[in-house]
């Protein structure tokens, strides 16, 4: 049996496969943020099985210490002059044009910052060396601060790591968690590679602490945690790299991604998972995308992260007319409390806020009898009454306004879905839009048809997706090291440099309990030409620099082969295969979907009020065909389709659309 | 409020459509550019323009571009009329530029036979020739300073011209950086103009015109708005900067803002004239540094266009320093001039709203240019920082520490980028403690950051705030003054805040830059 548990905000979702029946089932309890295991253990109790559990188990812990400063006193040590890197930065300020915005404060302060004597040149070569014998006092000094955890960042590490090592020695020695650079991230660029060998300090010790409890209650089971990257690894490896597990859920979402890609034959997707406050998206090409540059609540963390683009809308988006007569969207949310006008949790005294879920109210787009699967009651008047306040001071109907409110969101969400694509040179049109998050049925087809996008996916699970993608997801580890060579620079010599680095995986592979004939190592060097300060990671092979202009050339619009190239960094991703849970396709039943029907209703769409079919989503067999306008109400979400639309549930309940 | 010729929805929905197009071009430009300077420091700007030479957007890269890019464009159009295929390149400070490493082009948009608009990009090199590295030299004339491009076409009906392409590299201390950098402005109009034909095959030519219109005219009400919330009156405030580089002089800039109903002027008559050195600013810049502080005062997220300015008039005297004419050296005036613009506009708007005026920031750039040949790795060099320094506090909020203030934010180059690229090594990178103005919000503290040559080289230095403090406001204490100082043999020698100099194998380059001011005096409660 495996289990992805996703711990959520509001919920925590379970996924269990049960390889016997080769099917999913799903649930959610409200999550514990005062201890969030309790929910997952509590959870995990509903699902005994008399044989060994996997649980694949992704949670918010070391995001939540990061965002709200709740990580351990953390202490920093660097090479002698050079302790303010961390709050320095890059020393741009966050904001240009907003005096009010500062960046984050440092997660160590400078009084927990030190300085050791030491420096290594950029060839390597030890300038002047460290002196061991200050270790033992700065390790006594620190413990006796109050610090719990040390990072140890020293300029030019990468090259020569046996400094930070002899230090990361001495604060063992005096039993304080330490996490060094050379280990975390041994690239350059000393702020970002501090930044986050910071962030590992800071979040490793409450992470440890997480595990250990959760451990001790499930001693009979095989746990196994969630990473940003979009692969697992074992408690062990998570606690000594916490600050890879930073964005566990959204990494989950991206991996079921791929699993739906392996179900439908979509090889290329754009994800678009709309939630109450936000919508996060992320574009599938055959593979995750990764990013090296990710930015957490403003703190830049180096280690690979899936590329996730967020926008500030979502179906709690608040709708206001501003100064200068533009009706806008967000990117303040009402939340849960008060939530949308509609949720009828005003407080006395307050002014309903009409939000983007009021909007798909008043349009007949919502069934105010089923929101949620009818563990909530919605409130039309409430809706109407914030949303007219709003058409009152436009001059336009509380149709119109619902409408603009629609559009104005949806094109908050374009802009996203641009970003990740076309931006980065890829044509949507030669994606399928993968809509999950429980806001999101509703936006999608519209959505695809702004961009082109001919298809959209709802998959089956679409509220617990993140948790459904851990139950799919593979043992993954990266690993980089900056090594400044010139480009001409013979093969063979790279490639011995490239061994180290696979022997190293092969090892700690091992570990995790994956034999060699299940390991896939795919080397690659990150690649620029002499001058340039942004590096393009191309696969490892005898025609690697002809791919780099290649790739340069489709991704800037131009290149130059005879120009000299520098081999910036070597990097390796070793995935552990692990035996994906097959889901048993289910037979066709019918094309008529006709026992699923409920009603018809009249609902607002772009064209005006059409009477409207309403189906219950969790009734249509495999293989039924639905002709637009249609609502399907299912208990995770609503999706609509307009006029041309046409959808169809394939044999594992995903429904595609196919946009008119 | 009445919107009887536009669709509110439409309106917010063609913000967002104008907006997202300069944002991509500057990720293609950032991406493929070569000089540290673009991608790391991020020191450029691009938009787009309808084809009277409106600006429809921008970028939210980098201030001091702000108000000349749409002088450029307009003066650049006025000259060169473009056609399908061509771009247009120019630095010429005197015809649409502001100071000559910044290099602007210029691409027309035709749909079908009929000019739609422009897109442009203006990035700073970091090398254009001139009498020292990085182009940014103590000049007396305009000559001096480097290449000067006057609205030419880089590219005809499509086709680079080579002739054009080939003299600019040959006057160039680094071509290839060069050459790499102008591949990449090409690039980033080019994914402009598509983006605009794009937009143009989904509404229409027609749409998109009214809609741009209705950008200009719903920023223009949003400043409006803000400039009627103002009292009425008038509002003064002068300050100096150090020198001009050459003579010993303070450079006085003095501005009365005027404030009428939902209109404001801005004077600047009372300031000094053009300097022999090159802090000179040509009016774009002026005119950059205005827009900049009124679009710190509106809503966040009002659309960067021509509309912010409708509502405001600017004089600046010709032959001044805040609008120097042909052929006055101006490298300075981009970098250092307009950070005291900026100082003696929000003096005078602190007297109007003293809530919302943050102290004075360090109020220089600290540009520190250094070249040579590079004995180590065979090779010429140029290197081109800025650094940041203290931020003036706010009303309830202390200033920010190391970090760049108004008319920039370009990043830091990474020591370890620095080491492996140049012949320096970087000895110390810290926070200057103490030099923020004291107050009830104290000012943010200025940087300290210590060069070890490895190669002989000639630095030029072109800062400001060496002779006189970034102010407070409402009580607070300046901010300390900056230092540069030349360590030499062990013995410390004071440099001045603008000059070249010849530095030896073994020299210390030591750059401390100013404080912030604070704001509120301390005991008040």
């Amino acid at each position: 049996m495996r289990i992805g548990v996703d711990i959520g905000g509001t919920f925590t979702d379970f996924v269990v496969y049960n390889p016997k029946t080769k099917q999913v089932l799903t649930f959610k309890r409200l999550s514990t943020p005062h201890n969030p295991a309790e929910a997952m253990l509590a959870g995990l109790e509903q699902v005994p099985s008399p044989e060994k559990r996997e649980i694949i188990h992704g949670s918010t812990v070391a995001t939540n210490a990061l965002l709200e400063g709740k990580g351990a006193p953390t202490a920093l040590v660097t090479t002698q002059g050079f302790r303010d890197v961390l709050q320095i930065g890059r020393q741009n300020r966050p904001s240009l044009y907003d005096w009010q915005a500062s960046p984050p404060p440092p997660l160590v302060p400078r009084e927990w910052r030190y300085e050791v004597t030491e420096r290594v040149s950029h060839q390597g070569e030890v300038l002047t060396a460290l002196d061991l014998s200050q270790l033992p006092q700065l390790a006594t000094s620190i413990k006796a601060s109050g610090v719990e955890s040390v990072a140890v960042c020293l300029l030019f590490s990468f090259l020569h790591p046996d400094h930070e090592q002899a230090i990361q020695q001495a604060m063992r020695d005096a039993g304080l968690f330490v996490s060094i650079s050379s280990h975390v991230l041994p690239t350059f660029r000393e702020y970002e590679r501090t930044s986050t060998t910071v962030a590992n300090a800071y979040v490793a010790p409450v992470m440890d602490h997480y595990l250990a409890e959760i451990e001790a209650q499930l001693i009979t089971d095989d746990l196994q945690i969630m990473q940003s990257n979009g692969g697992s690894i074992h408690p062990e490896a998570a606690r000594t790299h916490a600050v890879r597990c930073i964005l566990s859920g959204p990494a989950g979402g991206a991996v079921g991604a791929i699993a739906v890609s392996r179900q439908t034959g979509f090889q290329q997707l754009l994800t678009f998972d709309m939630g109450g406050t936000s919508t996060d998206v992320t574009l599938i090409d055959g593979e995750l995308k990764v990013t090296k540059e990710a930015s957490v609540g403003g703190f830049p963390i180096g280690v690979p992260i899936i590329d996730i683009h967020t926008v500030g809308s979502g179906g709690g988006s608040i709708a206001r007319v501003d100064e200068g007569g533009a009706l806008r969207v967000g990117p303040e949310s009402a939340g849960a409390v008060p939530g949308p006008a509609c949720y009828g949790q005003t407080p006395p005294g307050s002014l309903p806020l009409p939000t983007v879920t009021d909007a798909n109210l008043v349009l007949g787009r919502l069934a105010p009898e089923y929101f949620l699967g009818g563990q909530m009651t919605l409130n039309p008047h409430a809706a109407i009454e914030a949303i007219s306040r709003l058409g009152r001071q436009l001059d336009l109907s509380v149709e119109q306004v619902a409408l603009g409110i629609i559009q104005v969101a949806n094109a908050h969400m374009e802009r996203a879905l641009r970003v990740i694509s076309i931006e980065r040179g890829h044509d949507p049109r030669q994606f399928a839009l993968l809509s999950f998050g429980g806001a999101g049925g509703l936006h999608a087809a519209d959505l695809a048809r702004s961009l082109s996008i001919p298809q959209v996916l709802i998959p089956p699970q679409a509220a617990t997706f993140s948790a459904f993608g851990m139950i799919m997801a593979d043992v993954i580890k990266d690993y980089s090291q900056t090594v400044m060579l010139p480009g001409t620079t013979p093969l063979d010599s790279i490639g011995q440099h490239l061994e180290l680095l696979k022997a190293q995986a092969v090892e700690e592979m091992r570990a995790e309990g994956i034999q060699r004939d299940n390991l896939v190592l795919e080397p690659a060097l990150d690649l620029r030409y002499q001058g340039q300060s942004f590096e393009l990671t191309i696969p490892f092979s005898a025609k690697v620099l002809e791919d780099f202009n290649t790739v340069h050339q489709n991704t800037y619009g131009y290149a130059n082969p005879h120009a000299p190239v520098e081999i910036v960094n070597l990097r390796l991703k070793a995935t552990g295969i692990v035996p994906s849970p097959e889901i048993q396709p289910l037979p066709f039943e019918t094309s008529d979907p006709s026992r699923a029907y409920l009603d018809t209703r009249p609902l607002y769409l772009t064209q005006g009020r059409i009477e409207t079919k309403v189906y219950a989503g969790e009734k249509l067999p495999p293989g039924s065909k639905i002709t637009g306008p249609a609502l399907i109400l299912r208990e995770d979400t609503t999706i609509l389709l307009e006029t041309k639309d046409q959808a169809e549930v394939d044999p594992y309940l995903n429904l595609i659309i196919t946009v008119g | 409020m009445t919107h009887s010729n536009y669709d509110p929805i439409k309106l917010e929905i063609f913000k967002h459509m104008f907006a997202a197009i300069p944002e991509e071009m500057g990720a293609v430009l950032q991406k493929s550019s070569y000089s540290p300077n673009i991608k790391e420091r991020r020191d450029f700007s691009c938009a787009l323009f309808d084809a009277a030479g409106n600006m429809i957007a921008q970028a939210a890269h980098i201030p001091v571009h702000l108000g000349a890019m749409p002088l450029s464009v307009q003066q650049a159009i006025q000259t060169l009329p473009l056609n399908p295929g061509d771009v247009m390149i120019l630095n010429d400070p005197y015809r649409g530029g502001t100071h000559l490493p910044d290099i602007t082009l210029v691409s027309p948009v035709y749909v079908e036979e009929t000019l739609f608009g422009f897109a442009a990009n203006r990035a700073h090199h970091a090398d254009v020739g001139g009498m020292t590295p990085g182009s940014m030299p103590i000049a007396r004339e305009l000559y001096q300073e480097g290449l000067i491009l006057p609205p030419i076409k880089l590219v005809e009906a499509g086709q680079i011209n080579r002739g054009v392409w080939e003299m600019i590299l040959a006057n160039v201390r680094t071509p290839v950086e060069r050459a790499g950098d102008l591949q990449a402005q090409l690039a980033a109009n080019q994914r402009g103009v598509r983006r605009l034909l794009d937009l143009v095959t989904r509404y229409g030519t027609e749409e998109l015109h009214t809609y741009s219109g209705h950008l200009l005219a719903y920023t223009e009400r949003m400043t409006r708005a803000l400039i009627k919330a103002l009292p009425n009156g008038q509002y003064s405030f002068s300050d100096q900067l150090d020198n001009d580089g050459i003579g010993e002089q303070a450079v006085p800039i003095r501005v009365t803002i005027t404030i009428a109903g939902e209109q404001a002027e801005i004077d600047f008559s009372g300031s000094a004239p053009q300097q022999q050195g090159s802090v000179n600013a040509v009016f774009a810049i002026t005119l950059s540094a205005v827009y900049y502080v009124f679009r710190c005062l509106l809503s966040l997220d009002a659309p960067n266009n021509s509309g912010c300015l409708a509502p405001i008039r600017v004089i600046a005297p010709e032959g001044s320093v805040v609008n120097a004419v042909h052929p006055a050296p101006v490298a300075g005036g981009n970098v250092e001039t307009s950070q005291r613009i900026v100082d003696v506009l929000l003096g005078a708007m602190a007297q109007a709203a003293p809530e919302k005026i943050p102290a004075a920031s360090q109020g220089t750039m600290n540009n520190t240019l250094i070249g040579g040949w590079d004995t180590q790795r065979k090779r010429p060099f140029t290197y081109y920082e800025t650094i940041g320094g203290g931020m003036g506090a706010l009303h309830g909020k202390p200033g920010d520490s190391a970090i760049h203030s108004h008319m920039t934010n370009t990043l830091n180059t990474p020591v370890e980028a620095l080491e492996f690229a140049y012949p320096f090594r970087v000895l110390q990178y810290a926070i200057r403690q103490g030099s923020g103005g004291a107050g009830r919000y104290p000012g943010g503290d200025g940087i300290i950051r210590d060069l070890l040559m490895l190669s002989p080289a000639q630095a030029s230095l072109l800062t400001d705030r060496r002779s006189t403090r970034p102010y407070g406001l409402n009580g607070g204490s300046p901010g300390e003054q900056g230092e540069n100082l030349l360590i030499r043999d062990g013995s410390n020698k004071l440099l001045p805040s603008k000059g070249s100099f010849d530095l030896k194998q073994g020299d210390i380059l030591s750059i401390r830059t100013p404080g912030g001011g604070g704001h509120g005096e301390i005991d008040a409660d």
